[in-house]
């Protein structure tokens, strides 16, 4: 692992661990507490009618959990799946969902000081989905907000 | 301090709809024998206990509003039974409309919405049958002792003190859970169970503690009471000492007639034999079943591709007959477990009857026998709205008013009768009234078309949006009723509704409804890279396609409409892969015929129909991947998820793109 992934808890402010990913040459992280497990990515099942986003379907231990491809999210161009690929199994309340990321390998731990709420361009131009940005030695990590990628939100209204 | 009491609601939920549904067949037997003047004191008895469960286990997870409702009810009963007296008319409303109000705040629940308080109305009904039914409660000193004062509502506190002006002692006894307690049987459930039988609980309030060797969960449950019984009896029922029991009158009061709580039969509360398990534990139990079907599935193919390499297969063909049928038993056996009597649905049904009649200004009887049939107790929540709407239907269409039936020398009550028989994996539902039949020259007439047979006839009711009647009424006459109820037999549970019987003497319909649904029978079928699944049901017929069979319609736009023609008549064929946007080198070579319940039969053309077996069908809940057309995922053992397809409604959904 990274030696800057791992940062020493604060002393003024509770720590959290977070699970990173990356999508085109973006990081993204959740919160570990959200990630229920990452698995590679070899495809997905479609479901015709979703939603363009909606890459669609797999069976993980008995479930069937429907899959968001981040890219498709996003708005970046599709790119094809790797051996990099992973699939980012996330839950919220009763829902498990699962998000397609580019490559997937780090986890570490971000004090709650070092999270920024993310600049008022990012916050409108990234349709809610970044709760906020964290700076790590040279990197930017976007924080996304589970329940908007997962349109828990929309589906609400 | 902070007590999850999570765990607890689904089973409250359930138990409490139980007794919900147990309290509404006793309002209706005690309305009955007020009009035959029979005695009443069992029903009494028995709905007095099921009020009274129904407050103790509401107070338990807090749910005031129900509390509330429940104590005024038990109270109305307990004390026409005390006294003897019939319980008048306006009781019995008043008991009836309780009823429905802890009915609907049992459904905001289960939906996760906010509990409404109970209506200032009905509350004010209730109190005034009170009134009538038992004198007022003379004041009394009940101390509420520190760290427990603040946790009882007004109503509890009222009821306390009418609790004691009944002469009832009010004590408050401490509940220690442990794991060694449990062990032995002790839990807050068995002993709420075990003083619910001598004592009437007025709450129950967990209370945090300090972590000692005598609370290892730094938890005591402080049951508040009502009771007769002796401290002594009270401390055997929670497993310790008289000292755990405290009084909370400081003044004793009048002595009014006491409740004899001894008196309720304490073996008809535990059925002995019965457990009650959690649905999701069962589900459990069937996501094993379905892997192990999956692993079946690549190990009867492993064995075929054995024995064309020439190996002799003999003895193992032996072993995996006795596996399949080993697996057949013990599906059969943890689908038993989920089955549950269609009585639970059917109980439901004489509250509906009574209130239909009433805004119909119709007399009528129901009559139900369901044969002792059992159904998935997915299959019991789907089928209840379609009962809900044949049964409006018959009162509100097929009886005529007391007096048409008197000048057509008929009894001025109508007849509703509910009969059920069970055929091999199917349990057949009639539903038929002695009313005035149905009217086919006039729904031809309406629909503009002949409706001289039986499923034409019922292919035009059930179009949305006809009925025979000039004026739309409250209830029904307005065909949705219909519509809604052949979606439900047909499209939610795969099953057939029928007409089967129009002429003078009534109307009959029956519903032919598969005994569970989490299984089904299926046809996998290849179409370009996809492998996808229909159930056999909605399958008429599998036709090979020839291109000489084939005819090409008018082009509109860029979608040509093809047909073939099948016993004389144009069938459309609508290319699968073209409507999933599967990417696919060769058109169909064979063809799904798909009988719809109102149209003209319509195909799906496919590459191969791979065979026919056996499938689990998860459901896609989330609303991500929840759309129409498809009602769920399975694994045909490749790991992989696998799309069954409903091709009714894929075709509806086809249709609505072509008129959009």
């Amino acid at each position: 692992m990274n030696p800057e992934a791992i940062t020493s808890p604060s002393l003024h402010g509770a720590s959290t661990l977070f699970v990173v990913f990356r999508v085109d040459d973006t990081n993204y992280a959740l919160p570990a507490e959200t990630v229920l497990q990452m698995e590679s990515f070899s495809g997905a099942t479609t479901v015709p009618g979703t939603q363009p986003f909606v890459a669609g379907i797999i069976q993980l231990r008995g479930h069937i959990v429907p899959v968001i491809d981040l890219r498709a999210r996003f708005g970046l161009p599709p790119a094809p799946s790797s051996s990099e690929s992973r699939v980012v199994v996330g839950q919220l309340g009763d829902r498990i969902v699962a998000l397609v990321a580019d490559s997937a390998r780090e986890v570490l731990r971000l004090s709650s000081e070092q999270i920024k709420p993310p600049p008022r361009v990012l916050e409108q131009g990234a349709g809610g989905f970044v709760r906020g940005v964290a700076q790590v030695g040279t990197r930017t990590l976007f924080i996304l907000d589970f329940g908007r990628v997962i349109g828990e939100e929309a589906f609400d209204a | 301090m902070h007590v999850d009491l999570a765990e607890f609601r689904s089973a409250y939920l359930d138990e409490v709809e139980e007794h919900l549904n147990g309290v509404d067949g006793l309002l209706m037997r005690l309305e009955d024998g007020r009009h035959r003047g029979q005695p009443q004191l069992r029903d009494l008895r028995e709905l007095m206990r099921l009020l009274h469960t129904i407050k103790g286990l509401s107070a338990m997870v807090g749910v005031e509003a129900i509390v509330v409702i429940a104590h005024r009810m038990e109270t109305i009963v307990r004390s026409t039974e005390t006294s003897g007296h019939r319980m008048d008319e306006a009781a019995l409303e008043a008991l009836m409309a309780g009823s429905r109000a802890m009915a609907s705040r049992v459904k905001a629940l289960v939906e996760n919405r906010d509990v409404p308080p109970p209506p200032d109305a009905l509350l004010t009904a209730l109190n005034s049958a009170m009134s009538r039914e038992c004198s007022s409660a003379e004041a009394a000193e009940v101390e509420f002792d520190a760290g427990l004062g603040d946790k009882l509502g007004p109503s509890e506190r009222q009821q306390l003190l009418e609790g004691v002006a009944r002469g009832l002692r009010a004590v408050r006894i401490d509940f220690t859970p442990s794991s060694e307690r449990a062990r032995a049987g002790w839990t807050i459930t068995t002993v709420r169970d075990r003083l619910g039988a001598v004592a009437e609980i007025v709450k129950v309030v967990p209370i945090g503690a300090p972590r000692s060797a005598a609370a290892p969960g730094g938890l005591v449950f402080a049951l508040v009471l009502l009771t007769t019984a002796s401290d002594a009896t009270l401390a055997e029922m929670v497993g310790g000492s008289t000292a755990d029991v405290k009084s909370l009158v400081t003044t004793s009061a009048p002595a009014a007639a006491p409740y004899a709580a001894e008196e309720i039969d304490v073996a008809e509360m535990a059925r002995p034999g019965v457990i009650r398990v959690e649905i999701e534990r069962v589900d459990e139990a069937i996501d094993g079943l379905s892997a192990l079907t999956t692993t079946r599935f690549r190990l009867s193919h492993a064995v075929r591709r054995l024995a064309q390499s020439g190996v002799d297969t003999r003895e193992l063909s032996l072993v995996m007959a006795d596996h399949e049928r080993q697996l057949r038993d013990m599906r059969a056996a943890i689908l038993r477990v989920r089955m549950v009597p269609l009585t639970t649905v059917f109980e439901r049904l004489p509250l509906l009857v009574r209130s239909l009649t009433k805004t119909s200004k119709k007399r009528a009887r129901l009559e139900i026998d369901s044969g002792g049939a059992e159904v998935d107790k997915a299959v019991a929540e789907r089928l209840f709205p379609a009962l809900v709407h044949l049964i409006r239907n018959a009162i509100d269409h097929g009886l005529e008013s007391p007096e048409e039936r008197v000048r057509a020398g008929k009894p001025e009550e109508g007849l509703v009768r509910i009969s059920c028989e069970t055929k091999s994996r199917q349990v057949e539902v009639r539903i038929a009234d002695d009313g005035k039949g149905i009217d086919r020259a006039r729904v031809a007439a309406r629909a503009g078309r002949d409706a001289s047979d039986s499923a034409t006839l019922l292919s035009l009711l059930c179009a949305p949006g006809l009925s025979t009647r000039a004026e739309a009424d409250a209830t029904s006459g307005r065909g949705m009723g219909m519509d809604i109820a052949r979606r439900v037999v047909v499209d939610r549970l795969g099953g057939e509704l029928a007409l089967d019987s129009t002429g003078p003497g009534g109307t009959a319909f029956v519903l032919r409804i598969p005994l569970t649904i989490a299984i089904i029978d299926s046809f996998a079928v290849r179409c370009g890279d996809e492998r996808f699944v229909v159930p056999v049901p909605l399958v008429d017929e599998i036709v090979e396609l020839e291109a000489s069979m084939v005819v090409c319609g008018p082009c509109k736009g860029d979608t040509q409409t093809r047909f073939f023609v099948r016993h004389g008549a144009t069938v459309p064929l609508v290319e699968l892969a073209k409507l999933l946007r599967v990417p696919t080198a060769s058109g169909g070579r064979q063809a799904l015929v798909v009988r719809r319940s109102r149209e003209e039969p319509l195909a799906f053309a496919v590459e191969r129909v791979l065979g026919q077996q056996e499938t689990v069908v998860r459901p896609l809940d989330d609303p991500l991947v929840n759309v129409s057309g498809i009602s769920g995922a399975t694994d045909l053992g490749d790991g992989r998820a696998t799309l069954v397809l409903d091709l009714v409604t894929l075709s509806a959904r086809l249709e609505q793109a072509e008129a959009a």
